[in-house]
């Protein structure tokens, strides 16, 4: 068992850049009335969070979507999700009933695939990354860059991640082409570094391989890298970066040696521009983080490597999977915890630029300000640095960012409903979690809550 | 001393790369001490000691255990020695038992990577399996010396005003215990720790592909306190085990292996020679086909790793192993074209590999078995996939599925052992069951399905001992998910799980009038 760190004394001067920044940006949030559709989401999210037994009946509900062979199958399914809701409201009840009949099922099967379809598109932009080109536009004229990522089945066959590994590439080309006509926006497009490039795509080394064995990472790391080479050198002809996404513990060793040591190769040493995650709520990010600085004071490269710092949204499995081994959790227990580590973090990596390229992914209002004042006293002014939301949770965020002229990034998923389904499941869990930022924020909990330190 | 409320032991990390490191290492150092000598044990007398070689099924030059081949003498003089033992042993108090057990599990604790090294050896466990099994017996241990301290608190009877009632056990007597080489410390620690834990003596038969981890577990109970009368080895041959079913003081023979032997074993213990004044007790599992349903709602990201490793896991060399995979219809192409290349990507080779997912089988005559069974698959239906390459020296077998079979090819009906699984389409789930519902095993069975009404009328018409639902069928967890099978699959009650002690000991009930003259006195 790793021991927590000792957390860095907040500093007096830090605490209060963190709430002067912290109180500008919440000021700059729109108001709901601003957004009425989003409210009303917002609102029927609240609604099933507080019920367990009707998020779980969702939560299943939109799990099964994509196998359900007609809207009476999908209206069956609710149906008997609800049944296992102990004190149905009136609504519910209705539903219930309507799971009965012929005609109720289509009806209830027609409104539950428009709901389901509704919060999916605020989540994924588009079933392929053509259709998402227009959004990647409007959001890079709006001041917002982007990561694209490719949600797909989960990959069990070596024809699965060669397929997947097809879509990358013309997703790389899509990109890569729609943006050459995107308009300048030097915020977005350089920092102290160097250029930053415009087309930006996020993989998974789980839909690269289907030879993942967390007790033999290198068969992981060999047969992802012949589908990997190619898109790295595609990425560096059409000056696009490739970022390299992080899963569960159980793939992290593959992901990271992968990246690390592709890099390392001759012929990506300088070019593309690349980066990898760093999950906050490990107990050993600390160490990880080490390493990849480690290999990138050995490694310099032209465009540095990028660190994306971000919570990790694989804590649930984590949980899991430790309870029932046996095994002592590999991640922080509680959300304090995890809030500390990421501002230790954080401050790691905005200390170690020029090293790496520091992104920092939340939607947490306090991480974010932590981050732009710890920026701050290191004597930044915000353009070495980056921030990433999540589209469809942090789109809000994302602008009011932009409106200090911050280079901020929305990371989108692009996919048909049944590979987006696991994606969608997890950001609704993530977006119902009671004490995550935006549970607060949709509670209207005041500022000093939400600035407050972990 | 009471042993503390059961937890499963945890497995290793095999994550990091520590304890990887520390499995290779005891591994070479296991290598150089090879072969191990085990002899029979009587009264902890080095017996026969000649006779038996267990060999690494991936390399048969290597020897890594020399056995002694028991004779039938050996197995009389074992179960005479155990009829003593049982005196000293059966006299203890179901704590100390239990604190011989938990001792026991102790030791194994402390030898976990040499033996999970030795399994690897002589039984090409692939390593997370191998750590599986040894984390098992040690479940197995500790979690029957906890059950010996409920069995010995008896269950609770209606006391009536003036009597006095209590349910006792006591141990039946000497226990033969004949146990298969898949699980090579768990099944066999598994059980002799119940029959121990009840107070009785124990004769180990071990299958004679495992005796180096059959002796690493007696060694361990040994050192731990089990009195030597009470607890002998008889390694050897089947004609040892079967002397020893015949034997007259034998009390209760616990059996894990193929159905045709547990049959023969029951149809044995059923008789009641002269000068035999008790009917032994049978408590055996058997084989099963086992087969998993996959309903047209069913994840199919899901179903495909869940299925794969449930039937090739261990080469398929489990009793619990998936034999047949029935889709329904709506989703059979994809789910059978995602199967055979989530097939094709399995890693054929070393047990002591990390990484590897079919391992070589047992032994040569497996190899013919499997074969002949893909045969017979050619005949009856057709081979959708076969491994090629895999390594020439060694018993490996290539892992196949087979599919359009007749319906009545012995491929769908027996059981194989092995890394063959065979593929249907149907109509209905209820097709499906009715397919399960006909072969005459009820071992485990699985079932990938989100709606919770299908789920609820599988599991009430599948007569398997062990349903699955959305995960693999394999790897039952001590006091999680107690484990043993229903029809021809198995008799008794379920291994690790609550029952499977009371098996191995006599219920005694003592009534007591506690009036005088009509007056209550209590």
């Amino acid at each position: 068992m790793v021991a927590e760190p000792a957390p860095i004394a907040a500093t007096a001067e830090i605490e209060s850049e963190v709430w002067r920044i912290g109180a500008e940006i919440h000021a700059a949030l729109p108001s709901p009335a601003r957004h009425p559709v989003r409210a009303l989401d917002a609102r029927a999210i609240q609604a099933s969070s507080e019920d367990l037994e009707l998020r779980a009946a969702l939560f299943r509900l939109v799990d099964v979507t994509p196998a359900c062979r007609s809207l009476d199958d999908l209206a069956g399914h609710l149906g008997e999700y609800l049944e296992e809701v102990q004190e149905p409201t009136p609504p519910l009840s209705a539903a219930m009933r309507a799971a009965h009949t012929r005609t109720g099922r289509r009806a209830l099967g027609a409104a539950a695939s428009l709901g389901i379809r509704h919060m999916a598109h605020r989540f994924i932009v588009g079933e392929t990354p053509e259709e998402a080109l227009g959004t990647l536009r409007q959001l890079w004229s709006s001041g917002v860059a982007s990561s694209l990522d490719l949600l797909g089945e989960a990959t069990v066959t070596a024809d699965e991640a060669d397929r997947y590994a097809r879509r990358c590439d013309a997703a790389l080309e899509a990109m890569a082409s729609a943006a050459a006509d995107w308009p300048g926006r030097p915020a977005l497009e350089s920092d102290p570094a160097g250029p930053v490039p415009r087309a930006n795509l996020s993989v998974k080394v789980t839909a690269l391989t289907p030879l993942l064995h967390a007790e033999a990472p290198d068969l992981g790391v060999e047969d992802a890298a012949r589908r990997v080479r190619p898109l790295l050198r595609r990425a560096a002809e059409l000056g696009a970066h490739l970022h390299f996404d992080m899963e569960s513990l159980d793939t992290l060793e593959t992901t990271l040696e992968l990246a690390l040591a592709l890099l390392t190769e001759e012929e990506f040493r300088e070019q593309p521009s690349a980066g990898i995650v760093l999950q906050a709520y490990l107990r050993d990010s600390t160490a990880m983080l080490e390493r990849v600085f480690d290999w990138a004071r050995s490694h310099r490269r032209s465009s540095p490597l990028s660190v994306r710092l971000v919570k990790g949204a694989y804590w649930d499995h984590e949980i899991v999977e430790a309870r029932q081994e046996g095994w002592p959790a590999p991640v922080f227990e509680t959300k304090a915890e995890c809030d500390r580590s990421f501002e230790r973090l954080t401050r790691r990596l905005l200390e170690a630029r020029p090293l790496v390229r520091v992104a920092v992914a939340s939607h947490n209002l306090r991480s974010i300000s932590h981050a732009l004042a710890c920026d701050r006293i290191l004597g930044g002014d915000g353009r070495d640095l980056e921030l990433q939301v999540l589209r469809g949770l942090g789109d809000d965020l994302a602008e009011a960012l932009a409106d200090r002229g911050l280079r901020v990034r929305a990371y989108c998923p692009v996919g048909d409903l049944v590979s987006g389904m696991a994606y969608l499941v997890r950001r609704l869990l993530e977006n119902t979690a009671n004490e995550s930022f935006l549970g607060q924020q949709q509670r209207g909990a005041p500022l000093e809550e939400l600035l407050a330190p972990p | 001393m009471i042993p503390p409320p059961f937890r499963n032991e945890p497995t290793l990390e095999l994550r990091r790369p520590g304890e990887r490191d520390a499995l290779a290492a005891a591994l070479r150092e296991l290598d150089r001490r090879l072969p191990l000598n085990v002899p029979a044990l009587i009264a902890g007398e080095q017996g026969t000691s000649s006779g038996i070689e267990s060999r690494d099924p991936g390399d048969p030059e290597r020897i890594v255990a020399v056995a002694g081949a028991a004779s039938g003498g050996d197995a009389a003089a074992a179960v005479e020695t155990g009829a003593a033992g049982l005196r000293e042993w059966g006299a203890r108090r179901a704590e100390e038992r239990a604190t011989v057990l938990v001792r026991a599990a102790a030791i194994l604790r402390d030898r976990r990577h040499e033996l999970a090294a030795l399994e690897v050896l002589e039984c090409a466990k692939p390593w997370p399996e191998a750590d599986a099994d040894v984390c098992e017996a040690i479940d197995h241990l500790t979690y029957y010396a906890s059950g010996a301290l409920e069995l010995e608190r008896g269950p609770d009877l209606i006391q009536a005003r003036g009597e006095r009632n209590a349910m006792r056990f006591a141990p039946l007597g000497v226990v033969a215990v004949i146990a298969p080489w898949n699980f090579p410390l768990a099944i066999p620690a598994g059980m002799t720790a119940a029959a121990l834990a009840a107070g009785n003596a124990v004769v180990l038969k071990p299958a004679e592909q495992s005796p180096g981890c059959a002796l690493a577990l007696i060694e361990a109970l040994h050192e731990a306190g089990v009195p030597v009368r009470a607890l002998g080895l008889l390694p050897g041959y089947g004609e040892a085990g079967a002397t020893l079913v015949r034997d007259p003081g034998v009390h209760a023979i616990a059996f894990t292996g193929s159905s045709p032997v547990g049959l023969e074993i029951v149809r044995a213990a059923a008789q009641t020679p002269e000068g035999q004044d008790h009917v032994k007790r049978v408590v055996a599992e058997m084989g099963g086909k086992n087969c998993v349903i996959v309903d047209s709602d069913a994840d199919l990201d899901q179903a495909v790793p869940a299925i794969v490793s449930s039937a090739f896991g261990y080469a398929g060399q489990k009793c619990s192993a998936a034999a047949r995979v029935i889709a329904h219809e709506a989703i059979a192409e994809p789910l059978l074209e995602r199967l055979l290349g989530a097939v094709e990507v399995l890693r054929v080779g070393q047990a002591a590999e990390f990484g590897i997912d079919v391992p070589p089988l047992i032994e040569p005559q497996a190899t013919e078995r499997v074969e002949g069974y893909a045969d017979r698959a050619r005949l009856d239906g057709r081979i959708a996939f076969e491994a090629v390459g895999v390594p020439a020296e060694g018993c490996f077998c290539p892992p196949r599925v087979v599919t359009d079979l007749d319906p009545d090819s012995p491929v769908l009906h027996e059981e194989i052992f092995g890394p063959l699984l065979a593929f249907e389409s149907v109509p209905s789930v209820e097709v499906a069951c009715d397919l399960v519902e006909s072969l005459p095993f009820g071992l485990t069975g699985g079932l990938f399905s989100r709606s919770p009404v299908t789920v609820k009328a599988v599991a009430a018409r599948l007569p398997v001992g062990n349903l699955y639902v959305n995960r693999e069928i394999t790897g039952a967890k001590v006091g999680r998910q107690p484990f043993g099978g229903n029809r021809l699959s198995g008799v008794g009650s379920k291994a690790g799980g609550p029952g499977y002690l009371v098996q191995f000991a006599e219920p005694r009930v003592l009534s007591e009038d506690t009036t005088r003259h009509g007056l209550l006195l209590d």
